[in-house]
């Protein structure tokens, strides 16, 4: 295993980690790179008068696009190649101005098969503390 | 209204998927990873890896990158497309397609150099009623294996919803 950032032993369980933001203010932009880099042209994402005649006030984000970058404040924490699991529901939409917020929480910590292993809650929330993408995930943390 | 739960057990698509490196780069810095890991293969080594892993999420993406036509495995009869009969046939009639939940399970890190080979297949298909409205929901599971060992590498759960008018 590779890249340790944080020790099993600094994790509490019940506790929940400061809020990190991901991005400040999300745009077209980032959607646009996005669609590039994953395929997923939906115009939903990137076209204004798609958008509009869809009754949308504007383009949103792809929800995979949020799921990427909740997975990256995962990633910034415990360090690349620790994830065992990752879930993530898609909530609320994503409109162009918000803030990317990542909060995780640590549900439990468990050793298996003599692996230190913890179970977290991980969600992006925007300026208003509104809900976009709720997850779940299982990462793998050295002593 | 009923779904046809023969769906059930069926398989979606086989395919054959190349990991490089160029798309890995590009989707990290698509979801605003900055670390030297997915762009250096001596940093990848420094950190532990053989080769450049992919992000999490990479998965999701991996065939719109690496599915190089001449590469894939001939077309098979009776794989279900349950996203165009079902979800398609629903969606013609009106209301909304969501991408209701993704789900990822990591058996070894993804690396830029891999050759995947993936097997979808559907592993539920139900209805439900909530506030007026019939959603229809239809749950794929795709695996991908080391091309060369057979090992599982990822399996990924997606479930994808239509909600009527």
């Amino acid at each position: 295993m590779t890249e340790q950032k944080i020790r099993f032993a600094d994790l509490v369980e019940g506790e929940t980690a400061p809020p990190i933001t991901m991005v400040k203010e999300v745009g077209r932009m980032d959607w646009v790179a996005y669609a590039g880099a994953s395929g997923d042209f939906n115009p939903m994402h990137t076209d204004e008068s798609a958008a509009k005649k869809a009754g949308l006030p504007s383009p949103f984000g792809h929800g995979m696009f949020t799921a990427g970058v909740l997975a990256t404040s995962l990633t910034d924490r415990f360090g690349i190649g620790r994830l065992r699991r990752y879930k993530v529901r898609f909530v609320r939409q994503v409109w162009p101005g918000e803030a990317m917020i990542a909060v995780q929480k640590v549900v439990k910590k468990y050793v298996k098969d003599g692996e230190n292993l913890v179970d977290l809650e991980c969600n992006i929330v925007n300026q208003k503390g509104e809900l976009t993408v709720s997850g779940e995930a299982t990462a793998a943390v050295e002593a | 209204m009923a779904v046809d739960k023969s769906y059930i057990g069926r398989t979606t698509s086989r395919s054959r998927v190349t990991i490089e490196r160029g798309p890995v780069a590009n989707f990290a810095r698509a979801v605003k990873d900055e670390s030297p890991v997915y762009r250096d293969p001596g940093a990848a080594k420094s950190a532990g890896f053989a080769r450049i892993p992919a992000p999490p999420t990479f998965g999701f993406v991996a065939a719109f990158w690496g599915s190089f036509p001449e590469q894939q495995p001939p077309p098979e009869a009776g794989m279900a497309n349950p996203f165009v009969e079902v979800i398609g046939a629903l969606a013609r009639k009106g209301g909304i397609v969501l991408h209701g939940e993704q789900e990822f399970v990591y058996h070894r890190p993804i690396l830029v150099g891999d050759m995947l080979r993936g097997e979808g297949k559907v592993v539920d298909l139900y209805e439900k009623e909530s506030k007026g409205k019939t959603m229809t929901f239809v749950v794929t599971e795709t695996v991908y294996r080391d091309e060369k060992t057979l090992e599982p590498v990822l399996t990924m759960r997606f479930n994808l919803v239509h909600r009527s008018a």
